[in-house]
């Protein structure tokens, strides 16, 4: 009898084997598709059970340590950071023997750095903090059970749609000459590393140094003990390494993003040509076909991985959420889709692809993002938002 | 003794079409290809359509050509120069009297493009590899994402033959039934008769729709097997003369932006041995030229609501 209390029973399964349903219609459909489209989909399964596990949220491990002094997220972040600096570099060293300006390593998120990033990474910060989660964690607590991330999704498509309105101006006055900042142009390979990891560490020591001891949670069944945020990061890392290698870097709103534009040539409200928007490196391009992507089946895979890991956890819930949460998830979502449009990716594509690939855009939105977040979570407290 | 005779015959036959498929002076087969990988003598450069193809798995020992700017002028329309094409090509390793092996993805549209800016220059034992990536592929063989360091070449371009190359001139003279030249228009039909100013998906960049007159319209794609490698010389031969195209007069291949149809003119040419030029400015520049005949079966008219 006291052996049973160690397995999980057998409904903790039922996610699992969903996923496992799809992947075999998926697997159906995906002969015809690239050959990456499978890997695709599972490498999103794996993202969302990580997500989900370790509760990989940006906004929720912010929270953290701004209320309660605890930084553990925080360095979570910092090690897939590190983890994933390293693997990118060991890749740009097969892909370009030398960094040699202006060749940049093919799909890279290495993006354009201008008043218009920080734009759009405060956006990105002020949306994610009023939604309650940026759009990686909206996706995998979708996977929970959240039900507001619909109304978040919805804000941020039209966002997107926004953006895409106010592209052409903001790429003919300053994209188009903002520079594009890569640190092994400058340091060559092994010095960016060393700069990048210097750097990582320093965050990490200040973030030591406010961290306060944390209540101990109480001892819970194994299968509902939360990862620590470090193996998370590892776990992030090495995937964002592998999608690089494989796929493309790791991001999740090329598909929202293509969304958005045919919903928006629908209703015939965005421009029919995006000046320079498909030679900029970052999450967003143009793609044909919609959903039946590498991003889409990425996406699909990540909410079905943490729809899987939290019915096994016994985290999944189904939350209706109030007014007022439908409000803010929708307001969120807008400034989310705005900011992460103009940016040209979020806190996955922008934030940890970016700053992987030792590009000055990547650390640029991780400031400002954060800025970004901090006026948004002092405003929802003030003033009860 | 006849029916040893006949197998004799058929053995030879076999023997030698197997020989000339393997290994020609124009096309090397994919085993060739893998044996020769370490050959010092021979240098393999990929030329794909799509950026990024290369890095995450090419041939061993093969360079990337980037068709968008290595191997053409980035301001002026026009290919590269002598001078850039010969720094690029030392750059990469190739040496006097190499055999260069080009391949692509896309069938080796642009690998067959490089392929006739090369000729230009008076490259010699210029090869494609049959099938291109496409076949590689098929044939399971290895990729490596690692890439290619080399030596400093030192080959030498002496030569500029613009004979081969067929300018607007020279086919509004064929337009204009001046000149006695056969053209070969290889997009798809419903380019060929105004149905469509581009392919799908790709942006229209001609302000009219149709063909030059008296071009005859033979698709690309009909010289190639399912597995991508080219038919045999019988079979294209057969191809093409049905269009009228039998190499009894000089022949200018052409389609949107000039490279699709340098795969034809690498079928005619250097398989088939044809005297063919590549008309490169090819229909974005013919179908905006002003005052020159178009034929358009469709009708279609540009702009028009």
């Amino acid at each position: 009898m006291k052996l049973t209390s160690n397995i999980p029973s057998f409904k903790n399964y039922y996610g699992a084997a969903f996923a496992v349903l799809v992947a075999i219609l998926v697997s159906a459909k995906v002969q015809k598709l690239d050959n990456v489209s499978y890997l695709s989909y599972w490498l999103g399964i794996s993202f969302g059970i990580v997500l989900q596990r370790s509760r990989f949220c940006f906004y929720c491990i912010s929270r953290d340590f701004i209320e309660k002094k605890n930084s553990i997220g925080l360095l979570g972040i910092i090690t897939a950071l590190a983890v994933g600096t390293l693997g990118y570099h060991i890749i740009f060293g097969a892909f370009l023997i030398e960094p040699l300006f202006p060749q940049l390593p093919p799909n890279a998120h290495i993006s354009p750095v201008s008043i218009i990033l920080i734009l759009g990474s405060l956006s990105f910060g002020f949306g994610m903090a009023l939604a309650g989660s940026c759009i990686s964690a909206q996706l995998y607590r979708l996977g929970e059970g959240l039900i507001s991330s619909i109304f978040a999704f919805i804000g941020i498509i039209f966002g997107f749609i926004l953006a895409f309105k106010l592209w052409n101006y903001f790429y003919l006055k300053i994209i188009i000459d903002a520079p594009v900042i890569w640190f092994p142009h400058y340091f060559g390979y092994t010095g960016s590393v060393i700069f990048q990891l210097f750097i990582l560490l320093c965050l990490a020591l200040i973030f030591l140094k406010f961290h306060k001891k944390q209540k101990r949670e109480a001892v819970k069944s194994w299968w509902k003990v939360k990862w620590p945020t470090y193996v998370g990061g590892i776990l992030i890392g090495l995937i964002g390494m592998i999608a690089f290698l494989r796929i493309t870097p790791l991001g999740v709103t090329a598909e929202l993003g293509n969304l958005s534009r045919n919903l928006g040539d629908y209703l015939n409200v965005t421009p029919i040509r995006l000046e320079g928007f498909d030679t900029l490196r970052g999450c967003l391009g143009l793609v044909k076909n919609i959903f039946w992507t590498n991003n889409g089946l990425f996406i699909l895979g990540l909410v079905l991985g943490s729809l899987a890991s939290a019915i096994f956890s016994e985290d999944f819930k189904v939350q209706i959420p109030k007014v007022n949460e439908v409000r803010n998830s929708f307001v969120g979502g807008l400034f989310m889709g705005f900011g992460s449009m103009i940016a040209l990716g979020c806190t996955v594509g922008s934030l940890l692809s970016g700053i992987m690939a030792a590009s000055l855009s990547g650390w640029v939105f991780f400031v400002f993002c954060g800025g970004g977040l901090y006026l948004g979570w002092l405003i929802r407290n003030k003033y009860n938002f | 003794m006849n029916i040893v005779k006949k197998f004799v015959i058929l053995i030879t036959f076999l023997f030698s079409s197997q020989l000339v498929l393997a290994n020609s002076d124009v096309l090397v087969d994919t085993n060739w290809l893998e044996k020769n990988i370490n050959n010092p003598k021979v240098s393999i450069i990929e030329v794909s359509v799509v950026p990024g193809v290369y890095e995450k798995g090419h041939i061993e020992g093969a360079v990337n050509f980037k068709w968008h700017t290595d191997l053409v002028d980035t301001v002026s329309r026009d290919i590269i120069s002598k001078d850039r094409l010969q720094d690029l090509l030392q750059k990469s390793g190739v040496n006097q009297g190499n055999t260069i092996v080009l391949y692509g993805d896309k069938n080796n549209w642009f690998a067959a493009w490089a392929a006739w800016v090369f000729d230009i220059y008076g490259i010699e034992n210029v090869k494609l590899l049959d099938g291109g990536r496409k076949k590689w592929e098929a044939d399971k063989k290895p990729l490596t994402p690692i890439a290619t360091s080399v030596k400093s070449g030192n080959i030498k371009l002496t030569k500029t033959n613009n004979k081969l190359r067929a300018r607007l001139k020279d086919v509004v003279a064929v337009a204009n039934k001046k000149s006695d030249v056969a053209l070969v228009d290889i997009r798809s039909a419903d380019e060929y008769n105004g149905k469509i100013f581009a392919p799908a998906g790709v942006p229209e960049l001609a302000v009219r729709a149709g063909h030059i007159p008296g071009a005859v319209n033979v698709s690309w794609g009909k010289a190639v097997n399912e597995d991508g490698t080219i038919k045999s010389v019988d079979e294209l031969k057969k191809i093409y003369a049905a269009a009228g195209i039998d190499g009894s007069k000089p022949i200018i291949t052409y389609c949107r932006i000039g490279e699709r149809s340098s795969h034809t003119w690498f079928v005619l040419n250097k398989v088939l041995g044809y005297d063919t030029r590549n008309y490169d400015g090819s229909w974005t520049e013919y179908g905006n030229s002003v005052g020159n005949p178009i034929q358009n079966n469709t009708g279609t008219v540009w702009g028009k609501i």
